[in-house]
């Protein structure tokens, strides 16, 4: 089967050749297979934030090659990179990112919009993926309106509306309390069960980290060690994160 | 430390700082411009004879002031949308409130002065250019009038130091009681929206009214020209309730239908750009109806102005049919003449008897040629062309004598037939008398001629009577009346467009993380443009309708008293189009700047 995610060599160096350089990801490897839940953790500073955004288009690497959907995005125009984000990637951000002037609805629509989706087949759309998410009551409710785990889950509703191959959170879980936090992270884990949604994401959070089907961990912008969920339930998954952290970090 | 770390942080917003500084270097520039001619009894005295004038320059100056001081109003929130977070967060690391309020003091007093001082010098020197641009431009003749003017430039500088010495205080006081936190979050806190649905459609249906109450006024003015008393009160009034209300409710309702018609609002950035608008416009309704209101005033003010330059071909048109008279031309002069376009020649020869008192023509020249006069009625105030070949009719002998020597105006004229005329023992002398195709685009031959005329005969140059000496005359009248009214809009409208490049540029700042989100979730940079420039066109383009409504049904009012205030309005207009468009183009271009990579 075709991976989702492909990622060779990849190297990111910030920094001008004329100035100073810092190497943030050095000779990263890894796969992200249909359908699995993969988290990234690692130290602040390791370079998370800047994989997601390399792995999202927003940034390109400095050497190395990314297939995301079987397509090679490092060579992507800014337009394509634009419509590649548009049509094959949704966005959780940790600080919801929701634009305060538009209803929880319209934030919902708007990546169908962006496609040029006619109208008639928005409103089905958003209302299967609201019902989902148990959206329904707060559609016309604008984000100053709503709590932060309401918010966020509006914003997995915009991430998830136009059926990504691919769903990326750059701490998800981190603005929010524990309760909205396992709400949340039910609902991801939902998502990707019955719908067979690909999910990648950031956390600092093992809890969070433990609803994933594998883990990565990133080391002064490597990979340094991998983690797998296989047949152990949430709890003694945790409990492994936990001890790996606790080795990994020193 | 702090003060340095500020200094950096003007640096870093360098981009800001020139968009700020600019814009209150033109403020003081404008502000200069206009004073050098308001406040310059002089000029004012010799280039209009109204008393008026003077009280409608004065109007101006305190219109103008009042748009300064709004102007400055925004320009300061622009500063303070750009540094409060900044600030926020010095006080948050326990930076003491009373050093953040000095430092903005300090920010917003040495800003104020730098530009205002900058301006003044830009200031002397535009109005040098634009006076003469202006004067050329339109052939205008002014007198007294100097680019450099001492008593200006003081209150110039008094005025806007006073203004920025209060937007410092007021600057340092907002700081000091605002809490930090709001400072911090500021720009995520939109203004909530109230849905009002029933006021809203009452708001429209108010405004609307009170705007035909007020156009209904004006027009019955310019039929009844002693009703201004109370009429230009009742319409300004319910033109500025109007404007208000009509802004505020029916643009709410326009985009609000559009929102709900879904085959427009679910395509692309429709929506957003809706509903950007629609958190706007509650707070942008005070600027929008002032602009349009101002905009009208000023536009007005040209528009009437340069009617007035319109009449001038009316008036002198009136004064003498022919445009050209030559006394017993000489070579030079004839082939001047046959330059003209149009040369429609008259040729009538005379004598006099020794002492002047009678002049002699031909019988048979004005029956070959008949002369042509402008008969003026007093009652309908238009000159109607007439031609006549009895020259010793007093009403054509009246005209006829308008193109004489200065000695003869005086002078019986009688007609004789050739074989008297032959008789008398006098010298003969010939007249020659030219009718162009247009007085105007022969202009400047037909200066060369006149003064070559006066070169000729010395005693004509005081004396008139031509059309070109009328010409000057009438011209130099108007002239006054008019460069007042094209500096009092040009003025007017650099402010007003400022001040509304202001306002739109503070919201800029609290636009970045919107476009940065929508540039995440895959939105083009050339959707997220055509958003910003829809919405830009919109907040100018609202104002601008509304202040050309509100002059082309105002100048119904003018209709006593220009001849036909409607002719070449185009003019105007285009200038102030062009003038605007020029703000539009600036305002979006400096908005991308600020909220795009
Ligand atoms: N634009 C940039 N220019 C230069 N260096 C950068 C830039 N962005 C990030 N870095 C550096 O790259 C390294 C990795 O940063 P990154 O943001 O990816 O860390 P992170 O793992 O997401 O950390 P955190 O958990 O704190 O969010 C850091 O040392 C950071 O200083
Ligand atoms: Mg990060």
């Amino acid at each position: 089967m075709q991976k989702i995610v492909e990622v060779k060599n990849v190297e990111k160096i910030y920094g001008k050749a004329d100035e100073k350089q810092f190497k943030a990801l050095s000779d990263v490897n890894f796969e992200v297979q249909p359908g699995e839940f993969v988290g990234i953790m690692g130290a602040s500073g390791s370079g998370k934030t800047t994989l997601l955004n390399i792995l999202s288009t927003l940034d390109t690497p400095t050497s190395g090659s990314v297939k995301i959907a079987g397509q090679d995005i490092t060579k992507l125009k800014t337009n394509e990179m634009a419509d590649f984000r548009a049509n094959k990637i949704g966005f959780i951000f940790q600080d919801f990112n929701l634009l305060e002037n538009l209803t929880a609805y319209e934030n919902i629509a708007l990546p169908l919009a962006l496609q040029n989706v006619s109208p008639k087949k928005i409103k089905p759309a958003v209302t299967a993926i609201t019902e989902k998410l148990g959206l329904t009551e707060i559609l016309n409710h604008y984000p100053t309106e709503l709590s932060g785990g309401q918010k966020q889950r509006v914003a997995a509703a915009r991430a998830l509306v136009h059926e990504p191959s691919i769903v990326f959170g750059d701490e998800p879980t981190g603005a929010l309390d524990s309760k909205s936090a396992r709400a949340l992270m039910d609902t991801m884990t939902k998502i990707n069960q019955e719908d067979n949604v690909s999910i990648l994401l950031v956390t600092h959070d093992p809890f969070s980290a433990s609803y994933c089907d594998r883990i990565l961990f990133i080391k002064d912008g490597e990979i340094g060690q991998e983690l797998k969920k296989e047949d152990s339930s949430r709890g003694e998954f945790y409990q492994e994160i936990l001890d790996s952290l606790g080795t990994f970090v020193e | 430390m702090l003060n340095k770390l500020a200094l950096s942080g003007i640096r870093h917003r360098m981009r800001d700082y020139t968009v700020l500084f600019s814009g209150l270097i033109i403020a003081s520039a404008i502000f200069y411009m206009f004073l050098s001619l308001a406040i310059n009894k002089t000029f004012l005295s010799s280039n209009s004879p109204a008393a008026a004038t003077a009280f409608i320059f004065g109007f101006g100056i305190i219109l103008l002031a009042i748009i300064t001081i709004v102007y400055i109003n925004y320009a300061n929130s622009f500063l303070l949308s750009m540094r409060q977070k900044e600030y926020g967060m010095f006080m948050m690391l326990g930076a003491k409130s009373s050093k953040i309020s000095r430092m903005i003091f300090v920010e917003t007093f040495a800003i104020g002065t730098i530009s205002t001082l900058i301006g003044l010098a830009i200031g002397i020197i535009a109005t040098k250019y634009v006076s003469q641009m202006v004067i050329s431009a339109l052939d205008m003749q002014v007198k007294h009038f100097d680019s450099f003017y001492l008593p200006a430039l003081i209150w110039t500088f008094v005025f806007f130091i006073l203004l920025f010495i209060f937007s410092a205080i007021r600057n340092s006081i907002t700081l000091r009681r605002t809490k930090v936190l709001t400072l911090l979050h500021k720009d995520s806190q939109p203004a909530k929206i109230k849905r009002n649905g029933a006021l809203k459609v009452i708001q429209a249906i108010i405004g609307i009214v009170f705007l035909a109450i007020g156009y209904y006024v004006m027009w019955y003015m310019g039929k009844n020209a002693l009703f201004i008393y109370l009429g230009v009160p009742i319409a300004l009034v319910t033109i500025v309730i109007g404007t208000y209300f009509t802004i505020n409710a029916a643009i709410t309702a326009v985009i609000s239908m559009l929102k709900r018609n879904e085959r427009f609002a679910q395509k692309g950035l429709n929506n957003f750009t809706l509903s950007q608008l629609s958190f706007r416009i509650s707070d942008y309704t005070k600027i929008l109806s002032m602009v349009s209101i101002m905009f009208a005033l000023a536009l007005g003010a040209i528009t009437v102005g340069l009617g007035f330059q319109n009449q001038i071909d009316t008036v002198v048109n009136g004064q003498n049919y022919y445009d050209v008279a030559v006394h017993n031309a000489d070579t030079a002069q004839k082939s001047r003449i046959n330059h003209l376009s149009g040369d429609d020649q008259f040729n009538y020869s005379y004598k006099a008897d020794d002492k002047g008192k009678v002049l002699y023509y031909r019988q048979s020249e004005f029956k070959k040629q008949p002369f042509h006069y402008e008969a003026f009625n007093m009652k309908s105030m238009i000159a109607t062309t007439k031609k006549s070949s009895n020259i010793a009719d007093p009403n054509v002998s009246y005209s006829m004598l308008q193109n004489m020597m200065p000695k003869y105006r005086m002078s019986q004229v009688k007609m004789v037939s050739d074989a008297e005329f032959d008789k008398i023992q006098a010298k003969t002398d010939t007249l020659t008398l030219v009718k162009t195709t247009s007085f105007k685009d022969n202009l400047s031959k037909i200066k060369a001629i006149s003064k070559e005329e006066s070169k000729r005969y010395p005693e004509l140059k005081q004396a008139g009577g031509d059309k070109y000496s009328a010409y000057t005359l009438i011209n130099g009248f108007f002239s006054g009346l008019e460069f007042m009214g094209f500096f009092l809009g040009i003025a007017f409208l650099a402010m007003l467009a400022s001040c509304l490049m202001f306002k739109i540029l503070s919201g800029a700042n609290g636009d970045v993380k919107r476009y940065n989100m929508l540039h995440k979730i895959g939105t083009r940079q050339k959707m997220l443009r055509s958003t910003i420039n829809k919405e830009i066109a919109v907040l100018f383009a609202v104002p601008a309708g509304l202040g050309i409504i509100h002059v082309l049904l105002g100048l119904q009012m003018f209709k006593g008293i220009l001849y036909k205030p409607y002719t070449h309005i185009e003019i105007p207009f285009g200038i102030f189009i062009v003038l605007y468009l020029c703000y539009y183009f600036l305002t979006r271009y400096l908005y991308k700047k600020i909220v795009l990579k």
